[in-house]
């Protein structure tokens, strides 16, 4: 009993020492179960609830807030041209940015930060200072894509500070190593590294590649967690690299011609030129002129900027920029398009052949104008006293309008429709009273597409003035591309290529992703009349007296071609002025053709005192032209059509008698310096090829000066008098354009300008054109 | 609890016998939670400490678990000494101590450090103590000799009632002035258990429910802080970035551990996503880090500790010791309850620091002083 034991205590009447009262304990033993027992019953209750029960719902919003998703940025893939040279590459830049709030919460020294920002990246020191004050903020941009070094001084700057307030981030630059090359055929990119123009923007999604993204658990501050190993990493693809078929070399030869055309010619209205394999579709080439630096493409020309900068107001100056960058922008080969002139009687002539309407023995009668059925007026030819009679070789070398209104009408509007589809130049769409359209389909945005007569308008039996007139390529408008794309088929054997400028893709490992086999489009004609249309666009070219083209023949080359001086009619008819495309489309070896090449010059000037053709100013061009890229591309020149040149002979250590003989055998004369019975030294050097007649120096016991010379200007001089100025100055020349094409030629073009400094023994190449001027026609 | 019985009943001498050391079990109880506690200090504070928002620790990531490792080692010290004096002593500096309380809380309102709008603290250089926790001991003391002294004069209003409402009142009024709620709910919801256990009639309890049912209908009505509390509490996620943010990233924290939890220091919500993670809100950390497994393993331990607690009162052989024992078990408990309950918004959000297991030094002390009163009692058994 505890009353008992109670009284054995030392102070058992204390209250404090009595036991427990039964109530006591009795609410003890309550509040026992209470606390002790149900309360932890209700919290397990709640527990499981939030932990097993609901468990994944929490668990899905804390992953929410946890999980930081950062894309990696793939590598955006390289564009090569088609012999593996760089055209397009990307590299790694940073973006620089503040974080305002963390300045703030670190209390890190504002004046520091925009001082050094601002010599670093020289940038405007208030305007940084306002920046850093923003404390709002934890992102405020400083300056996008900033190069590797000066990055790296910002990196410096921090550590030595300890700056957590500025923060860099990767991002990627475009770079074209060669600024204004094949610029519309390449493209850009914007500051999103989103591909806007040309192939970077035709093969955007292919160069992106797929963004990866790395998943990591990150802390309330969005930086990493310590020794977590929570992270995901999707790897992202890097982009493909894409193998163009453009050759840069070809490229550069062009735009180098064409750039010299526009000085010579004083065009005004800028120039294109497409070099196509003839064969396959691929594009080598495509020059669109003026062109831009890839690497500044929203910088405009001086001339531009200069007439940006006289305007009135904002507005227009912003209007006038706009105009002037679409207009630098516009890729002329294929987004504009123009009424081809004669280029197009290949398309006719060959029509012609494979229908049997004409045969190489048909006869024409020229007499300087025609009557046509509907047509108020008879439609003239360019040569205003006719051409007389003519076979069919003759009206194409004379390009004689009449002709081609006779050949068109034998063809007839209705087949002549058909095989302008067959040609891709335009798509019936099933309503006969639609104008009709069609582009080629290559590989690059902005393409546009050419406008024809509706079929009823063409094919009408009533009036045939439409079909007379798109008999030598007029009244209706085509790219160039398409133009060449066609010819392309008329000299291949007939077979019409789908044009394109990608022709493989590689993966970042280097294999090859996807390559791109020729698309046949369609077999136009047969390759007998193929070989035809040929022979006779040879002669165009290849004969000194009748030929149009013949100042696109290079020596040593079979070439074959095809003039156009196409009147912008529709021009004329709205303003009264006259404006001209001179145009010229070649294709070479002429027996069996690799590459067309079509150069168009829009509006030249007609203070250059040249006749304003396509024979007199886009035919030495493309010869020009085609005398780099034919041995560029390895076509063997013919010798034996090689008479106006001879190659120099090693002479040096030889007797002198026998370099004599030598050197007659070749054709060539000699002059000697110095005393003596051997040859020590010579000029030019063996296995260059100079004109006939020239004076090889011969050295006999002495040595070249090597003193460097002026080049003259030889413009106007014939092949003689320009042979005998450079041999006073210990220069050589040589003709690009091969020998008996009459007598009056004259010096149209050298390929080292006059003045410059020239060491004895070069060899300047000169282009001859015929001053006679009466077979070259406008048509 | 067959003893319990016995004794209620009247058991025989025989089963009479005294102990001289303390209660094992007990002790055991308590080290074992101490251990754990300190340990998730550790795993729950060092992202705070190395990351250093509020630049306190300079980045040294083991900041607040060395300060609670020395705390409770000293805390070890003191429940020692704690256990070693006899209950004589608490009976008679109890009185003492209360004035020191009441003297202590007085000055809070007046030259308290203050912190996130209270003041709470009283500190001398870095040393602070939160004279609330003291008064949770004075009011346990007091009402124990109080009631010893009163004995069945515990059933009148005069008696009964009156003295104690006056030490509450004068306490809580204080705590209002810092202002301190949570504590003044615990005081409150002690002093009550104290009464309930002194002897007090049921009738009483019926008119303190209702009184504390107006007097929170005022609170709410004239104080929108304690209504928005409200609206927080039933619905966390509509205010999940202001108000509801630390109860909503408590509830994360807590239920993305699941039934077996990331594993001891994988909680990715302490890395500064969930505030007062190494402090009010630890139970949370524990409940992401060790599941649901571990934190009823936790609470169990919890729960065996109180019923250990109670039991000790229950075969207390002094009625002094006895009350003393329930009283520091049930603030036990009602510490373990409010702050579980707080985490996992059972009850609206408030500030309950984890007995054991919350980072603050004078907290633990104390709390590891209070077991080491139970100790000492639980040397005087009758079993």
């Amino acid at each position: 009993m505890r009353v008992i034991n109670m009284k054995n205590n030392r102070n058992a009447g204390a209250p404090a020492e009595q036991e427990p009262s039964r109530q006591m304990l009795r609410r003890t033993l309550l509040l026992m179960a209470v606390c002790g027992v149900a309360a932890f019953a209700l919290l397990l209750a709640r527990l499981t609830k939030l932990q097993l029960v609901d468990h994944d719902f929490y668990e899905q919003r804390a992953i929410e807030q946890q999980l930081r998703e950062a894309p990696t940025a793939p590598q955006r893939g390289t564009i090569y041209d088609t012999k593996g040279r760089v055209l397009a590459v990307s590299a790694s830049v940073d973006n620089v940015y503040l974080s305002p709030a963390e300045i703030q919460q670190y209390g890190e020294d504002r004046e520091l930060i925009a001082r050094e920002l601002s010599r670093i990246l020289e940038l405007d020191y208030q305007d940084l200072l306002d920046k850093t004050g923003q404390t709002g903020s934890w992102y405020v941009t400083v300056a996008r894509k900033v190069e590797r070094e000066t990055a790296d001084e910002i990196r410096a700057f921090k550590n030595q500070y300890g700056i957590r307030g500025v923060r860099l981030e990767t991002d990627t630059k475009r770079y074209y190593p060669n600024s204004s090359l094949a610029c519309h055929l390449i493209g850009f990119v914007g500051m999103d590294n989103t591909g806007l123009e040309g192939i970077e923007a035709r093969y955007d999604s292919a160069l992106t590649g797929s963004a990866g993204r790395t998943v990591r658990a990150t802390n309330a501050y969005g930086t990493e967690l310590l020794f977590s190993e929570y992270e995901q990493f999707q790897p992202g693809e890097d982009g493909y690299d894409i193998v163009t078929t453009l050759d840069a070399a070809i490229q550069y030869m062009i735009e180098k011609h064409l750039e010299q055309a526009i000085a010579d010619f004083d065009i005004q209205n800028g120039a294109g030129a497409i070099c196509m394999d003839v064969n396959t579709g691929a594009i080598l080439a495509m020059v669109s002129l003026d062109g831009y630096d890839l690497n500044a493409f929203l910088d405009v020309s001086d001339e531009a900027q200069a007439f940006i900068d006289a305007a009135d107001s904002e507005e227009e100056a912003q209007r006038r920029l706009d105009e002037a960058r679409a207009r630098q922008w516009r890729n002329k080969a294929l987004s504009d398009t123009y009424e081809p002139g004669s280029t197009f009687k290949i398309i006719t002539l060959s029509m012609a052949l494979e229908e049997g309407a004409v045969t190489p023995a048909s006869s024409f009668y020229c007499g300087g104008s025609v009557t046509v059925k509907g047509r108020t007026s008879p439609i003239r030819c360019w040569k205003s006293g006719g051409h007389g009679s003519q076979n069919l070789t003759q009206a194409v070398q004379h390009s004689c309008n009449a002709a081609f209104v006779n050949i068109g009408l034998r063809v007839g509007a209705e087949r002549f429709y058909d095989y302008c589809e067959a040609f891709g130049f335009l798509e019936r769409s099933g309503d006969p009273d639609a104008n009709l359209t069609a582009v080629t389909g290559i590989d690059l945005s902005g393409e546009s597409g050419s406008i024809w007569w509706s079929e009823n308008v063409f094919c009408s039996e009533r009036n045939q003035s439409q079909l007379a007139a798109a008999s030598f390529g007029q009244t209706f408008t085509i790219t160039p591309l398409q133009l060449i794309t066609a010819v392309s088929a008329c000299v291949n054997g007939g077979r019409l290529m789908q044009p394109y400028v990608v022709r493989q893709m590689l993966r970042p490992d280097g294999s090859v992703a996807w390559e791109r086999e020729p698309t046949l489009v369609r077999q136009v004609i047969s390759p007998e009349t193929s070989a035809q249309v040929r022979g006779i666009l040879e002669q165009v070219v290849g004969d000194p007296k009748e030929g149009t083209g013949r100042n696109a023949a290079v020596a040593g080359y079979r070439i074959g071609g095809k003039t156009g001086t196409s009147e912008k009619v529709s021009l004329e008819a709205q303003t009264g002025q006259k404006e001209y495309i001179v145009s010229f489309i070649g294709f070479a070896p002429a027996d069996d053709p690799q590459i067309a090449l079509l150069v168009f010059l829009d509006t030249p000037s007609d203070k250059s005192g040249i006749y304003i053709s396509g024979g007199q100013m886009a035919a030495p061009v493309v010869g020009n032209m085609l005398a780099d890229i034919l041995p560029y591309l390895g076509v063997e020149p013919e010798e034996d059509t090689e008479r106006e040149s001879a190659v120099v002979p090693e002479l040096t250590g030889r007797e002198l008698t026998e370099a004599a003989s030598l050197l007659q055998k070749e054709g060539l004369r000699m002059r000697t310096v110095g005393e003596g019975d051997t040859v020590s030294a010579q000029l030019p050097r063996s296995g260059r090829r100079i004109a006939l007649d020239s004076q090889v120096i011969l050295y006999l016991g002495a040595e070249p000066s090597g003193e460097t010379q002026t080049v003259p200007d030889l413009s106007g001089m014939s092949l003689e008098q320009a042979r005998d100025v450079l041999a006073e100055r210990g220069l050589f020349l040589r003709s690009r354009s091969p020998l008996g094409q009459g007598d009056r030629r004259t010096v149209a073009y050298q390929s080292v300008p006059a003045g410059t400094l020239l060491q004895q023994g070069e060899i300047v190449t000169v282009t001859l054109i015929s001053a006679d001027d009466s077979i070259l026609g406008k048509y | 609890m067959r003893d319990d019985s016995a004794r209620l009943a009247g058991s025989s001498p025989a089963s009479v016998k005294t102990r001289r050391s303390f209660d094992g079990s007990f002790f055991l109880m308590v080290m074992l939670l101490l251990t754990v506690g300190v340990v998730m200090v550790l795993s729950a504070s060092f992202p705070r400490a190395y990351y250093d928002p509020g630049h306190i620790t300079g980045g040294n990531a083991v900041y607040y678990f060395v300060r609670q490792l020395v705390y409770a080692v000293l805390g070890l010290g003191l429940m020692w000494l704690a256990s070693r004096l006899p209950m004589e002593f608490y009976r008679r500096w109890a009185f003492p101590f209360l004035g020191l309380t009441l003297a202590l809380l007085a000055l809070v309102p007046l030259i308290g450090v203050k912190a996130n709008g209270s003041r709470r603290w009283l500190g001398v250089g870095s040393f602070t103590v939160q004279p609330s926790e003291l008064a949770k001991l004075a009011v346990i003391l007091c009402f124990s000799v109080l009631i010893c002294r009163f004995g069945e004069k515990m059933k009148t209003f005069r008696y009964g009632i009156l003295p104690f409402l006056g030490i509450l009142g004068a306490m809580v009024g204080l705590l209002i002035l810092e202002p301190h709620f949570s504590a003044s709910v615990i005081l409150l919801l002690l002093g009550g258990a104290m009464l309930f256990l002194g002897g007090v009639k049921l009738g009483w309890f019926g008119a303190a429910l209702g009184g504390l049912g107006a007097g929170l209908a005022v609170l709410l009505t004239f104080f929108p802080y304690a209504s928005s509390r409200i609206v927080t509490w039933r619905d966390p996620f509509s205010s999940s970035t202001d108000e509801g943010y630390q109860i909503v990233q408590s509830l994360y924290s807590i239920g993305s551990g699941g039934l077996s939890g990331l594993g001891l220091g994988g909680s990715r919500q302490k890395y500064l996503y969930l505030p007062e993670e190494h402090n009010d809100f630890i139970f949370s950390v524990l409940c992401e880090e060790l599941g649901f497994l571990g934190a009823a393993l936790v609470l169990t331990l919890f729960a065996l500790l109180i019923l250990r607690g109670y039991w000790i009162a229950l075969h207390c052989r002094r009625r002094f010791d006895s009350l003393v024992c329930a009283g520091v078990t049930t603030l036990l408990a009602l510490q373990v309850f409010l702050n579980v309950a707080v985490v996992t918004n059972l009850v609206p959000c408030t500030g309950i620091s984890l007995p054991f297991f919350s980072y603050g030094g004078t907290a633990l002390l104390i709390q590891l002083g209070e077991m080491g009163i139970v100790l000492s009692a639980s040397r005087d058994l009758v079993l």
